[in-house]
C-alpha cells in the first residue's frame, strides 16, 4: 500500500512539473505581448496630438483641433489596446 | 565621464569627416557596431550552413532553430501568402536581436537604443507594408479604416480614430525598442555607479542587483527583437488578409 501510494505521488508530482515547464514556454511570449500594450497606448495619443498641432497651425484655429485630436488620439490608443488583447485571447 | 549614465550613448566620428552637400556621412561608432552586428550574423550564420549535415553538429543546430523559429513566427500569425517576405523578416530580427546582444557586451555601443535607427526601421516597415496592401487590394485597402458593423452616424469619428491607429504604428514599434534599450542600459550604468561610490562596504547589494539586471536585460534584448518582429508580421498579415 505503501508503494503505491509513493509511486502515485510520484506521478502527480511529475505532471504539475510538466504543467509548470509548458506554463514557462508561454509566459515568454505572454512578456512579450505584455510589454507591447503600454508603448501602444501613449504612442496613438502622441500622434494624435502632433496631427492636432499640425493642423491648427495649417487651419490657423489653435487651440480646438489639437484638444479634439488629443481625445481622438486616446481612443485610438484604447482601440490599439483592445484589438491587441482580442489576438491575445485568441492565441490563447 | 565615469559617473554620467548617458555618456555611453554618445555618437562618435571614426576616422575622416565626410560631408556631401552639407550632410555628415562620417563614419562612427553606431556605424561600426552596425557594421560589426552584419558581419557577425553572416558570419555567424555562414559557419551553420558550411557543411549540410544530416546529423546536424551544434553550430548547425543553432543556425537552424534561428530558421525554424523565424519561419514558426512568420506562418503562424500571417499565414503562407507571407513566405515571400520571409527574407527581410529573417534580417530584421536577426539584425535587431544582435545589435542588442552586441550591446550587453561591456565597452560595446547599443545601435538600437538610438531613436533614430529604431524609427528608420520602423518606417521603412510601415511603408512597405502600406504599399504591398495597395498592391495587394487596390483602393480595397482603404476599407482597414471602415470596420464593418458601425452605425452611419458614428462613421467619421471612428474612421479617424483608426486613421491614428494606424499612423501610431511606427511610432509604437520604434519607441517601444528604442525606450527598453536605453532604460535597460541607463539602468545598468546608475547600479554600476553605486557600486564604484559605495565601495567595499556598501557596494554589495548593487552590484547583485547588476548582475540580475543584467539577466533581465539579456531578456528583454531577445524579447523586443521578437515583438518588433512578430509586430512587422502582423502588420504584414493586416495588408495580405483583409478581413473587413
Amino acid at each position: 500500500m505503501q508503494e503505491d501510494f509513493k509511486t502515485r505521488l510520484k506521478i502527480a508530482k511529475s505532471k504539475i512539473k510538466k504543467q509548470f515547464d509548458n506554463d514557462a514556454e508561454k509566459r515568454g511570449s505572454f512578456m512579450g505581448t505584455a510589454f507591447k500594450l503600454g508603448t501602444e497606448l501613449v504612442a496613438a495619443v502622441a500622434v494624435g496630438t502632433i496631427i492636432g498641432f499640425i493642423l491648427d497651425s495649417w487651419f490657423d484655429t489653435k487651440p480646438w483641433l489639437i484638444i479634439i485630436f488629443f481625445f481622438l488620439g486616446a481612443a485610438a490608443g484604447m482601440l490599439n489596446v483592445i484589438k491587441a488583447a482580442n489576438k491575445m485571447q485568441k492565441e490563447k | 565621464m565615469a559617473s554620467n549614465p548617458m555618456h555611453q550613448f554618445t555618437v562618435n566620428r571614426i576616422g575622416p569627416e565626410i560631408k556631401i552637400e552639407g550632410i555628415d556621412l562620417s563614419f562612427t561608432n553606431a556605424s561600426l557596431f552596425m557594421v560589426i552586428s552584419a558581419s557577425t550574423i553572416l558570419l555567424f550564420l555562414f559557419l551553420g550552413s558550411k557543411e549540410k549535415k544530416i546529423i546536424p553538429d551544434k553550430m548547425q543546430f543553432i543556425v537552424e532553430m534561428f530558421y525554424s523559429f523565424v519561419a514558426k513566427m512568420i506562418s503562424d500569425t500571417a499565414g503562407s501568402k507571407a513566405k515571400p517576405y520571409f527574407p527581410f523578416i529573417f534580417s530584421l530580427f536577426m539584425f535587431v536581436l544582435f545589435c542588442n546582444m552586441i550591446g550587453m557586451l561591456p565597452y560595446s555601443f547599443t545601435v538600437t537604443s538610438h531613436i533614430i535607427v529604431t524609427l528608420i526601421m520602423a518606417l521603412f516597415i510601415f511603408i512597405a507594408v502600406t504599399i504591398i496592401g495597395f498592391i495587394k487590394h487596390g483602393f480595397k485597402y482603404l476599407r482597414i479604416f471602415v470596420p464593418s458593423g458601425v452605425p452611419t452616424v458614428l462613421l467619421p469619428l471612428i474612421t479617424v480614430i483608426e486613421i491614428i491607429s494606424y499612423l501610431s504604428r511606427p511610432v509604437s514599434l520604434s519607441v517601444r525598442l528604442f525606450a527598453n534599450m536605453m532604460a535597460g542600459h541607463t539602468m545598468l550604468k546608475v547600479f554600476g555607479g553605486f557600486v564604484v561610490s559605495l565601495g567595499v562596504l556598501g557596494g554589495w547589494l548593487p552590484l547583485s542587483f547588476s548582475v540580475a539586471l543584467t539577466g533581465l536585460e539579456i531578456l528583454v534584448a531577445f524579447l523586443q527583437a521578437y515583438v518588433f518582429a512578430i509586430l512587422t508580421c502582423i502588420y504584414l498579415n493586416d495588408a495580405l488578409n483583409l478581413h473587413h
